[in-house]
């Protein structure tokens, strides 16, 4: 049972506030990604839970304890780097089984878990050799292998896969889901990849700005994101954004075009509006327009084939929109075509607020 | 890769270059060559008329006569004795005080400009009342006395040697450990100490090659029993001729070590000239 | 897997005792503090105690330490010698920098590039910075010393006519043998220096320019001198306070002589204080020195830190 409750934390250092007011919980055996742009304050966050930075305000408490004068060693946490921050004198079986022989573990049961961890992880083979001879991948399981051999209560990942090739990222994703499920244990992982957040995450906290913009599970911010900035970080490629104006029971673009009011929409009073429209709700208009929709006919000015799908972009109210669409519907730009635009999972932004209403 | 243009003549014939390079080796090498050649010549041949260039009978009665009559024997080994001492003290000192100035930033700008100052200090400011202090003290002529002063003297290029090598590594590594169980001290000693060593090896042997040479200190500070290498050659001054050999022996001598030290470490020039300033 | 439920949690690591924590709080401190204490010992104590000294009448001719006020310091003033031997500091310092300085520089320029037998150029180069001053200036004086020297010879075989000149005895030869001396020694501190600097510029700003079509001069003063702008600074404020300091090859070779001709400020406040025992006046002398000194080192230090190179 490992649970952590962090209560209005607060970050200063050379008069900057990296972190205001923080309050999150961390339920026992989830997997929470703190994700955000660049200096959002999302590792720092992680390491003041690890100790490794100081806490100008606020409590974090791990399992109802609170840790903020507790040294890392105190907190039976694990935690992996972004560089791995393996030692390089030592050799993977000396790096893994170093935490143990600071507890004074028996070598016998260092042997065993040692040689439990790198089966696991698939290093087996890997025991005499130094760092410096193992190839990126090796290297992050080497490191993640060092937090699972203590199976300590709190597993904590600063930007682990940012250093591996693309190819590389995708595989051992995937690993460190299996990884979770295995071992079951409270994990916090932070990124500035949404596409890590997204697949792997039970909950996601979005951070800019040393605030929290939203948390929630990947899929609500994701369909329900409560500004457009959450809005905009989630979804690869990005959200469109197109101003408009409600006259009745239509919002008008710029450059006269109409479409309907999503029907979820309630807000009567609302005159300026900005439109959110995902690429994916964007698709080639059929026969019929369905309640909801609109058909628009759009020349597309660019066109980026990814494989099955294509990215093109045309102008909508005045903005570069993208749609994706099956790459074989639009073969170059300077195409005419009619799109079929789905009002009804769009979303509606306040200009002044930036907030979704 | 495009270097020529780096030279702020282009495309020049590269003979004026061989040529520049060449009359400054000769300008390094003929000293030296020289004084190996005082050091092996038979007397006779000092005053001789064009001058020897070559000894047809060398000989190493200079060097007998520098480290036996003139007592050269016993300044190497003060010397060792000393710098020796001073260096393993400086470098150990140094690197816990940079380790603690690199990652905890402790004292701020402050004490760093302080150790830093100290390198500038002119050496008579200093010696002056050190000398009152050590007579006061019974330290004069002593090696303690001298360890000390030489350790202190060698300490702000040893700090800001190995300061500058320890912002060089990671520091991921260093707090991986202290999650991993470790307390700060078992850290430093068991990952960044490891790592270091290079940067130690270099700082130390800077820090004995400037015991070694050093004069000022050691001519006020030691006299009959501690007297140290680079003292000994006040023997030989107010030439009459007869020392030249002796005096070029135990230069030979003295020089060699420090020589072969220095080249060992030159990667680590720049760092340790510009007190690590600039990374070579 | 299952085979993991038989790696349970080791839980937390014991306590400290309460040595171990207060060290481990008080870390930083801890690393400092030999250090500092031993500075302290011997730098800052001593001059504390110098402080004292020189408002006193400390001299191994007169008995006891009476209190003379400025007198210490009025006596330097007067001397002559006194002045005379800050003057000759500052014109042989700013000779020997400006010297190795430009001598170093151009050593620089032509072994950025790589080429055979490189490596030993270089080892050869450095030689004088790792040998005693003792001892260079023991070498320059073998070379240069009437008769036993060579160079009296080599010149005159090199002008077709006789060359007797006293290096170590003849003013102004004797100050240009002063100056040879130290631009043997320390011009590898220079070049050593200006060459890492050179080094460190990245090459497609050269490879940027060069299909620009920007020729070779002003390649130089666009790109190489703001570049080298900061190293230079360092390597000229290191070497200058070093070079002012300007002791051993005097000691070794002609002595301060012939009189006081080449005495150094170093040299004479040695020779008031060891060799005619006045101690307070040396020390008088020396503040003053020191003062000027940290005066300088502040100026050029603020300098130095404003332009400092990443």
């Amino acid at each position: 049972m490992t649970t952590v409750k962090i209560t209005d934390l607060e970050k200063e250092y050379h008069g900057v506030r990296a972190l205001r007011g923080i309050d999150l919980e961390v339920e026992d055996g989830e997997f929470v990604v703190l994700v955000g742009p660049s200096g959002c304050g999302k590792s720092t966050l992680l390491r003041m839970i690890a100790g490794l930075e100081d806490i100008t305000g606020g409590t974090i408490a791990i399992d109802g304890e609170i840790v903020n004068d507790m040294r890392p060693r105190d907190r039976n946490v694990a935690m992996v780097f972004q560089d791995y921050a393996l030692y390089p004198h030592m050799t993977v079986e000396k790096n893994i089984g170093f935490a143990l022989r600071a507890r004074k573990i028996p070598e016998s049961e260092i042997a065993t878990r040692v040689d439990t961890t790198t089966r696991m992880l698939g290093i087996g083979a890997l025991h005499q050799r130094y760092p410096r001879q193992l190839s990126g991948g090796q290297r992050q399981r080497v490191a993640i292998g060092r937090a699972i051999v203590r199976d300590a209560r709190l597993f904590l990942f600063d930007e682990p896969l940012s250093n591996l090739d693309a190819q590389l990222r995708d595989d051992m994703r995937a690993e460190i889901k299996r990884l979770h499920q295995d071992l079951g244990r409270t994990m916090i992982y932070v990124t500035h990849d949404q596409i890590e957040a997204m697949t792997l995450a039970d909950r996601i906290v979005l951070l800019r700005d040393g605030v929290i913009e939203q948390e929630g599970s990947p899929l609500d911010l994701y369909e329900r994101p409560n500004s457009k900035f959450v809005a905009g970080f989630l979804g690869s490629p990005k959200m469109n954004f197109i101003p408009g104006t409600i006259l009745g029971r239509d919002i008008t673009l710029a450059g006269g075009m109409k479409l309907p009011l999503p029907p979820h929409f309630k807000n009567a009073k609302q005159k300026d509006v900005i439109i959110g429209l995902r690429p994916q709700h964007i698709s080639v208009a059929g026969k019929t327009v369905a309640s909801g929709h609109a058909h628009v006919p759009v020349t597309i000015e660019l066109v980026q084939p990814t494989g099955s799908r294509s990215h093109v972009t045309f102008p909508l109210g005045g903005v570069a929109s993208v749609a994706e669409v099956d790459v074989h519907d639009v073969k170059s730009p300077g195409e005419k075509i009619a799109l079929d635009i789905n009002m009804t999972r769009a979303i509606i932004i306040d200009p002044q607020s930036e907030k979704v209403i | 890769m495009a270097m020529t243009s780096m030279r702020p003549h282009r495309r020049r014939a590269p003979i004026g270059r061989i040529v520049f390079i060449g009359i400054y080796l000769l300008f390094v090498l003929v000293p030296l060559y020289w004084m190996f050649i005082t050091s092996i010549k038979p007397s006779d041949d000092y005053l001789a008329v064009p001058p020897v260039w070559f000894p047809k009978a060398p000989t190493l009665v200079h060097y007998t006569a520098a480290l036996f009559a003139y007592r050269g024997l016993q300044g190497i080994i003060n010397s060792l004795i000393i710098s020796l001492s001073a260096t393993v003290l400086s470098a150990f000192l140094g690197t816990l005080m940079a380790y603690s100035l690199a990652r905890f930033n402790t004292g701020g700008k402050h004490l760093a400009f302080w150790v830093l100052s100290q390198r500038f200090l002119p050496p008579v400011a200093i010696v002056l009342p050190i000398f009152l202090i050590y007579r006061m003290f019974g330290l004069h002529d002593t090696y303690i006395g001298m360890i000390i002063a030489y350790t202190v003297f060698t300490l702000p290029v040893s700090v800001w040697m190995m300061f500058a090598y320890f912002r060089g590594i990671p520091k991921s590594m260093e707090e991986a450990a202290l999650v991993d169980g470790c307390s700060r001290w078992l850290s430093f000693r068991k990952i960044a100490l490891p790592l270091a060593i290079p940067g130690i090896v270099a700082a130390a042997i800077f820090a004995f090659i400037a015991c070694w040479t050093e004069f000022f200190f050691a001519l006020i500070l030691t006299s009959r029993y501690t007297f140290t290498l680079p003292t000994v050659f006040r023997a030989f001054l107010g030439f009459q001729g007869a020392q030249y050999g002796e005096a070029s022996a135990l230069a030979i001598v003295s020089l060699v070590p420090s020589i072969v030290l220095g080249t060992l470490v030159q990667k680590h020039l720049v760092r340790g000239l510009t007190l690590g300033a600039v990374r070579g | 897997m299952a085979q993991f439920s038989i790696m349970k949690g080791v839980g937390t690591i014991p306590r400290m005792s309460a040595i171990s924590e207060w060290s481990d709080r008080n870390f930083k401190w801890l690393l400092v503090a030999p250090a500092v204490l031993l500075i302290l010992a011997l730098s800052v104590y001593p001059l504390l105690f110098s402080v004292w000294v020189v408002f006193v009448n400390y001299d191994f001719q007169i008995p006891g330490h009476a209190f003379v006020g400025l007198k210490n310091f009025q006596q330097v003033f007067a001397d002559p010698v006194a002045r005379w031997s800050l003057v000759l500091t500052v014109v042989l310092s700013a000779a020997n920098v400006t010297i190795e300085f430009l001598l170093g520089l151009a050593l620089a320029l032509t072994m950025v590039k790589n080429f055979r037998g490189r490596g030993l150029v270089m080892s050869i180069i450095i030689v004088p910075l790792f040998i005693s001053p003792v001892i260079v200036g023991q070498a320059w004086t073998l070379l240069l010393q009437r008769p036993f020297g060579p160079t009296n010879y080599m010149l005159s075989l090199l002008f077709g006519h006789d060359v007797a000149i006293g290096w170590l005895t003849e003013s102004p030869w004797l100050y240009f043998a002063l100056i040879i001396a130290d631009v043997w020694q320390w011009t590898p501190f220079m070049f050593v220096i200006l060459l890492a600097g050179l080094t460190s510029i990245p090459s497609n700003l050269y490879e940027a320019a060069e299909l620009d079509g920007v020729d070779g001069w002003q390649v130089f003063w666009s790109i190489t001198v703001p570049f080298l702008g900061p190293m230079i600074m360092l390597a000229i404020t290191f070497r200058l306070l070093d070079a002012v300091k300007l002791f051993d090859t005097i000691f070794i070779m002609t002595g301060g002589g012939p009189g006081t001709k080449t005495y150094t400020a170093s040299f004479y406040l040695y020779t008031v204080g060891f060799a005619q025992f006045h101690i307070s006046q040396a020390t008088a002398g020396s503040w003053i020195f020191l003062i000027i000194t940290v005066v300088v080192v502040s100026v050029l230090v603020r300098r130095l830190l404003e332009v400092e190179p990443t």
